[in-house]
């Protein structure tokens, strides 16, 4: 098993729905953003294209992050998902220099919120005890890997059950994100990649990624 | 060429941050510190100043100490020696160590012992030691792929020269009371800062070649942002007059200060090339 996502660019509308369903997931404080609307422009005037690109950590099957990291912090589960164990890290941010698509936050100000000079909202008091990030150690997407380990168990199937799907993917109102078994040849996920050409985001980093992209 | 702004995140030259902004300043310590104190004790070896090797010693502990100083859970230091097996930091932290404990009985021997088989034992790992501790640091950034700039085979090598030059002054700086052993660095140094300057120009002349990313760096030291430290620091304080200086008079009072400047460059280099990192934007605009 090894999970993967798929992202059709021509259904991205670049809403920032995806980026709001992950802060609220992971109750991430302000200044941390575990995925990211990136939003371009190719060409001049009068033949420009905008270029949207969602982006988060692409769970690379060869992670530099983790090769670097010199505590074993960052590692990387069996079904591939790369995540940052909090106990073990020093913070020495080499995993955040290392990541070519800059998808690593090192949580540096653990007072930052929302409404500065205001009362913490209740979301953000929540948080703060349901999902504490610890403050001086580095922070990525892990692919709700909480979602999938517990609709696993209930015994349901991440990338069509709800449940058990990463909270960006079932937030998305056009249907952009798609996520499921990479191994599994008869995945949706897998279907889609081979049908549409699906192609890694800058497949010359040469870390494998696990998320393609889909014109 | 200048800061980016947040929307333009990874969609221009994006640079790094965590290595050079705010407590991330103590890495261009840490990587000086690692260069001088491997390339000091080296060099004092060769030059027989057992003054030298002590400094050298004390200056690699301040190495570890930065490198400690740097981490938001210090407490767990001791975790860092985990990793070797593909680690750069990993495997530079077990060199500092082993360099001290070498160093330390090798100092220990020739101050109470000297002259027997095992003071030569200690000073062949210490000086193997001392390299090491002047070369994982260029390893530790040579390693970043994403960092165009530095992914180069020529930087562990820069860093090492680097190391040597800075070595050289500090020990031509506390050897001047031994007026013999400084004229002999001050020689040794003139010709060690040419070499140094044409490592230098090659590494920046390579990456102008490498790739867009990696020109847009060497761009940024050599006309951008940063070339108000480069010119005038590294270049100008660091190498250009401590040469002149050094081919025209020997005095004590030359040695000193020239000594200093090449010092204060070291540091400016290193601030540099963590400065000049950037990433390749993500999103093709161009």
């Amino acid at each position: 098993m090894k999970w993967g996502m798929a992202i059709e660019q021509k259904r991205c509308v670049g809403c920032y729905e995806c980026v709001l369903a992950c802060k609220a997931e992971h109750f991430l404080p302000p200044e941390m953003f575990w995925n990211r609307v990136l939003i371009g422009e190719k060409g001049k005037y009068p033949s420009v294209t905008k270029l949207i690109f969602n982006v988060r950590c692409n769970q690379c099957a060869d992670p530099p992050c983790v090769k670097v990291c010199p505590t074993g912090a960052s590692q990387q589960r069996e079904d591939g998902i790369v995540w940052v164990d909090e106990d073990k890290c020093v913070g020495c941010s080499y995993c955040v220099i290392a990541c070519p698509y800059q998808m690593r936050t090192m949580y540096e100000d653990g007072n930052a919120q929302y409404f500065p000079g205001q009362e913490l909202t209740e979301h953000e008091k929540i948080g703060k005890t349901l999902y504490p990030h610890e403050v001086g150690v580095v922070q990525k997407c892990i692919f709700c890997k909480e979602r999938i380990d517990e609709g696993l168990a209930k015994g349901l199937t991440p990338g069509v059950d709800r449940d058990a799907t990463p909270a960006c993917v079932i937030s998305c109102p056009t249907k952009a994100l798609h996520f499921g078994d990479l191994d599994d040849p008869y995945s949706e996920i897998n279907r889609l990649i081979k049908e549409k050409k699906g192609e890694p985001f800058h497949p010359e980093y040469d870390t494998q990624p696990s998320i393609y992209y889909i014109d | 060429m200048i800061g980016t702004k947040p929307y333009e995140f990874m969609i221009k030259y994006t640079p790094q941050r965590d290595w050079i902004e705010g407590h991330g300043i103590l890495i261009a310590f840490a990587l000086f510190f690692g260069g001088i104190a491997g390339g000091l004790y080296l060099v004092s070896l060769y030059f027989d100043s057992l003054l030298g090797m002590f400094i050298a010693w004390l200056l690699a502990m301040v190495t570890g100490l930065t490198d400690m100083a740097h981490l938001t859970k210090r407490a767990r230091f001791w975790r860092m020696l985990l990793k070797p097996k593909t680690s750069w930091i990993s495997r530079g932290f077990i060199v500092i160590w082993l360099f001290l404990g070498a160093a330390a009985i090798q100092l220990a021997i020739s101050f109470w012992a000297d002259g027997g088989a095992a003071e030569t034992f200690f000073k062949v790992v210490g000086g193997i030691g001392a390299f090491g501790v002047a070369v994982y640091s260029g390893f530790v950034v040579g390693y970043v792929g994403a960092i165009k700039l530095w992914n180069s085979a020529i930087i562990p090598i820069l860093f090492v020269v680097a190391g040597v030059t800075g070595g050289l002054a500090l020990l031509m700086v506390v050897s001047v009371g031994e007026t013999f052993l400084s004229w002999d660095v001050a020689i040794a140094l003139r010709w060690v800062l040419i070499a140094y300057a044409v490592c230098m120009a090659i590494y920046l002349w390579v990456a102008t070649y490498e790739s867009t990313a990696a020109r847009d760096a060497a761009m940024r030291i050599l006309r951008g942002n940063i070339a108000s430290v480069f010119w005038p620091l590294v270049v100008l304080l660091g190498i250009i007059v401590p040469i002149i200086m050094l081919f025209a008079s020997d005095s004590t009072a030359v040695f000193v200060i020239s000594g200093i400047f090449i010092i204060i460059g070291g540091v400016a280099l290193r601030y540099c090339i963590l400065k000049a990192g950037v990433y390749s934007p993500l999103v093709p605009t161009e």
